[in-house]
């Protein structure tokens, strides 16, 4: 039951949210697949443990941001069926204009932190 | 070590029982994706050597664990709303608080080696994480959801002192029960061979024919219980160890008292095997057996020179 919002409604995200829409911004993903490419793209920093997914993923669908697609085996794996998760268009564009207002705060910090003469 | 597979079908099942500390509704619609989720990342780390990234796993996933339950309960209780009645939400809570009792009183406890009778594998002043589940007697309901296994020869397990259970030990098993055990010049000899223990520590001391040439007949120090072993389980020079026992000595050979001494461990008071030290601490042996201001002050004072950085972590073995 995705509810008609405006992205700008839903920010700032938190950090989990952010990188599991990022994480299926170039494809549909299973659990495991968005854990491990949250912590390629932070670098480890960020290791999403199952109940923090899940509950992630569990809000965002309610939020319309994520859809499932079917279930299906993860060749890479093993045979076992696995959910997979798709983002939607509102998703994506709740992502971008999270993207956008945080190298809005970046670019806010250089300059302040170039003036602050570092 | 176990192979990898093997204790990873042990994780997932205590993973699985850690599940039911999330609402129902939770649980039924991400439980199976989360014990998958789980079992993939066992299976990653399984490829890893070392044990580092597993503790790591395990500490992250036991925060993760904690937050997220009580987040999902509380999630559950304000969707439910009105609609909840007393009587389920107690239900509810009783059994997260019911799960939570069960993770840090069966599968877990904290203990801190205050002598250095394993000194060489166990230092005095190791804090480390026992693992209660493994060598729990085998209850009527657990038997069939957790993974037990009976204590094997070279294994280290904490018990309780058979001569004073308000003391906890820490020992390596030298013998399961109808083992043959004497020791001839500091050298184990179980069933007629010679055991290898490289894990052993010898440190030159004088020559006692008591320590080391067992067992010849009692002496001062040997307690009312080695004396029953002297009396009952000795024949032709060796200990016999009997049903439902354990003969266990310190790896500290020479500095160790053990079942020389007081005889064998109980089976019933095994309590675990240490899991890994999480935090060492060079103290004198009667501060690690009671928290005084003295003690606390030093730790205050001393905690980053004193603490044994690279234990951190470590696994006794």
């Amino acid at each position: 039951m995705p509810k008609p919002q405006s992205p700008q409604e839903l920010l700032p995200l938190t950090p989990p949210v952010f990188h599991i829409l990022l994480a299926l911004a170039d494809e549909e993903r299973h659990g495991y697949g968005i854990m491990q490419d949250v912590a390629r793209q932070t670098n480890d920093a960020l290791q999403l443990g199952p109940g923090t997914l899940y509950g992630c993923l569990k809000r965002m669908l309610a939020a319309g941001l994520v859809e499932e697609s079917e279930e299906r085996p993860d060749p890479a794996l093993d045979d076992e069926r696995r959910r997979y998760y798709r983002m939607t268009a509102l998703g994506k564009r709740v992502v971008r204009a999270e993207a956008e207002r945080l190298a809005g705060a970046v670019s806010a910090a250089k300059t302040k932190l170039a003036g602050g003469n570092a | 070590m176990t192979t990898p597979s093997g204790s990873i079908g042990i994780f997932c099942r205590i993973y699985s029982v850690l599940l039911y500390a999330y609402p129902r509704d939770f649980r039924v619609q991400y439980g199976n994706d989360m014990r998958q989720l789980f079992r993939d990342r066992c299976r990653d780390l399984a490829r890893v050597p070392g044990t580092t990234p597993m503790l790591r796993f395990a500490a992250r996933l036991a925060t993760d664990w904690l937050v997220t339950t009580v987040r999902e309960r509380a999630a559950a209780i304000w969707s439910a709303g009105r609609n909840l009645t007393p009587r389920s939400f107690v239900t509810e809570w009783a059994v997260t608080l019911a799960i939570y009792l069960f993770a840090t009183t069966t599968l877990v406890q904290a203990y801190v080696v205050p002598t250095g009778s394993m000194e060489g594998t166990i230092r005095v002043g190791d804090h480390m994480l026992v693992d209660r589940l493994t060598f729990a007697e085998p209850g009527l309901v657990g038997r069939h959801i957790l993974p037990y296994r009976e204590p094997q020869r070279g294994d280290i397990v904490v018990f309780l002192y058979p001569e004073d259970i308000r003391q906890t030990y820490v020992k390596r098993v030298i013998g399961l029960p109808g083992d043959r055990i004497r020791l001839e010049n500091q050298q184990v000899i179980r069933n007629g061979s010679r055991l290898v223990e490289p894990y052993t520590r010898h440190i030159a001391t004088y020559p006692d024919p008591y320590r080391d040439n067992f067992p010849v007949a009692p002496e001062a120090s040997t307690t009312p219980r080695g004396l029953d072993m002297f009396e009952h389980h000795v024949r032709n020079g060796e200990v016999i160890v009997p049903p439902d026992t354990l003969f266990v000595l310190g790896d500290n050979r020479e500095n160790s008292e053990d079942s020389r001494y007081w005889g064998f461990v109980p089976r019933s008071y095994v309590i675990g095997k240490p899991v890994f030290v999480y935090w060492s601490y060079d103290a004198p042996t009667s501060d690690l057996q009671e928290w005084t201001l003295n003690h606390a002050l030093d730790v205050v004072l001393h905690f980053f020179s004193r603490t044994r950085w690279d234990r951190t972590l470590s696994v006794p073995r």
